[in-house]
């Protein structure tokens, strides 16, 4: 894949020394943070909408923070402190999957439950990233915690390369029956949807796809750019086509401008402040539409 | 062609603690109109729910001779979300197709699930959002789902509560009709004067089963079975 990149990247450089795209493309990590973006905006455009529809936002927002305590384990375990994956889907795939097992195991309220879990493990990871730390400088935590352009290399875009391929390739035939199981389990079961099996690969999906955007976002804000664009879009949408189609816009939209704004105009902010900042004025922008304009007054219910 | 037969063979179920259907065998036969009759908390949702594979139970439900279509469902209207920005002719699409609803539907599918609205008398109403639609108006869009595509096996969850007298009317006609070409169809009903009207077989239960027979031998008020 390295000369997939290397070609797009030569070539957006040449035009950027020519003048005809701005100058921050001159540099690679710009490009490379840009890539990245094309393929997390269309990402968390589809999985953010149907997070919303599945009233799953802190669910996600705890996967995000469990990633924290997997960086943690990945640097007490020897893993490179820059790209511990393997501890990070494990734990986060762990933390994700017993969430679920226990949901379906216990009369707690969904947000009681994902608020206990949420809690140990941001102890665990608080405990843990002492004994680390003397191995870490603070960097390193505040690019995981905020994001960091800065940080992502090939290895981060193969791996979000895969998780969008898995995601399309798993997602996309079971799209139906996943919203349907939550919408309403009894006719989904009807139509022959495995209700259990669904909601378990949708859990490991939303996992995958915050632990592979953690690099650009952070973990503190991925599941904000996994709500914010979606909860944008149906401020102005009265269709499902409508909705993701918007999701996705304004969710690349974001990130796009999220990554050059602060580049172009010399702005020193993390790149996962920066996107969440745009999309907040995107969903601040529709919330008025919906709120001034007749015609989007009956958009949703 | 005839729909298929259920079986329902000693099934208990118990929720919260809470023993809901106590040792419930009964048979519909294949291609019958049956209806389920009995007071509200009386296990009917549940012993469906059962038959759909949602409920976990002691004991046994087959259907006996299905063929490959979906089985059509009607559920009870309060079990969905209506905040969801969704159009009818997207949960259509939801409902009836492998590709994924949010990337519309092809030609084919379209004219089919146009069809079901129009055959339960909400033609006019694709375009809108399900959420703003009214009761009775939801209750058809349920109904057209349920029969597109033609299932061989169709369970009704009162699908006719908070329809008005004509939309009643329709949902008999077109029940009738499913009834005439060989569907079984299982329809949970409050109404007996319409049991007693519609229905080939009866089963009466509250917990347990109290009557299966012909719709007019039912020796019963839901009063009673309180």
């Amino acid at each position: 894949m390295s000369a997939l990149y290397d070609f797009i990247r030569n070539h957006l450089q040449a035009l950027a020394a020519s003048g005809l795209l701005p100058q921050p493309f001159e540099y690679e990590f710009v490009i490379n943070a840009l890539l990245c973006a094309v393929l997390i905006g269309p990402l968390l455009g589809v999985l953010g909408s149907m997070v919303m529809i599945k009233r799953m936002a802190f669910f996600s927002q705890s996967v995000g923070n469990a990633a924290m305590t997997g960086v943690a384990i990945g640097v007490l375990i020897g893993e490179s402190y820059t790209s511990p994956y393997f501890s990070m889907f494990g734990f986060c795939l762990l933390f994700a999957l017993t969430l679920k097992y226990t949901q379906h195991r216990t009369t707690l309220a969904n947000d009681t439950l994902i608020g206990v879990f949420l809690s140990i493990s941001l102890a665990v990871g608080a405990s843990l990233l002492l004994f680390v730390s003397a191995k870490i400088n603070t960097h390193v935590m505040e690019s995981v915690l905020f994001g960091s352009i800065l940080a992502v290399d090939h290895t981060d875009m193969n791996v979000l390369l895969g998780v969008t391929a898995l995601c399309a390739l798993l997602g996309l035939p079971l799209y139906n029956g996943m919203l349907l199981a939550s919408l309403n389990p009894s006719l989904a079961h009807a139509r022959g949807v495995r209700v259990r099996s669904v909601e378990y690969l949708f859990v490991v999906l939303v996992t995958l796809v915050t632990v592979a955007c953690l690099k650009i976002i952070g973990a503190v804000l991925v599941e904000a750019l996994l709500l914010i664009p979606a909860a944008a879009a149906r401020n102005i949408s009265r269709s499902l086509p409508g909705l993701v189609a918007r999701a996705i816009l304004i969710a690349t939209f974001s990130c796009v401008v999220g990554i050059l704004a602060p580049m172009q105009f010399h702005i020193p902010v993390p790149t996962g402040g920066a996107i969440v900042i745009v999309a907040a004025l995107v969903f601040v922008a529709t919330t008025v539409m919906r709120a001034t304009a007749s015609r989007f007054r009956g958009a949703s219910v | 062609m005839r729909g298929p037969a259920i079986v329902f063979d000693e099934v208990s179920l118990q929720l919260g603690g809470t023993k809901v259907l106590d040792d419930v065998s009964f048979r519909v036969e294949a291609g019958a109109l049956h209806c389920l009759v009995g007071p509200n908390g009386g296990g009917k949702t549940s012993l469906v729910r059962a038959l759909l594979g949602q409920m976990p139970h002691s004991g046994t439900v087959r259907v006996e001779g299905e063929v490959t279509t979906p089985r059509g469902y009607v559920p009870q209207l309060p079990d969905f979300d209506r905040n969801v920005p969704m159009t009818v002719n997207d949960l259509m699409a939801l409902l009836g197709q492998r590709r994924p609803a949010f990337l519309g539907s092809n030609r084919a599918a379209k004219a089919a699930n146009a069809e079901a609205l129009a055959r339960t008398g909400v033609a006019g109403l694709g375009a809108k959002p399900f959420g703003s639609l009214s009761g009775g108006q939801r209750q058809r869009v349920l109904l057209a789902q349920a029969i597109s595509p033609a299932p061989w096996l169709l369970i009704l969850d009162e699908p006719t509560a908070g329809i008005d007298e004509p939309g009643v009317r329709l949902v008999e006609a077109l029940v009738a009709e499913l009834h005439g070409r060989g569907v079984t169809i299982l329809w949970i009903n409050h109404d007996l004067e319409q049991v007693r009207r519609i229905a080939q077989s009866v089963t009466v239960i509250n917990r347990r089963v109290l009557f299966h027979g012909a719709p007019d031998q039912v020796a019963y008020s839901l009063e009673g079975a309180q």
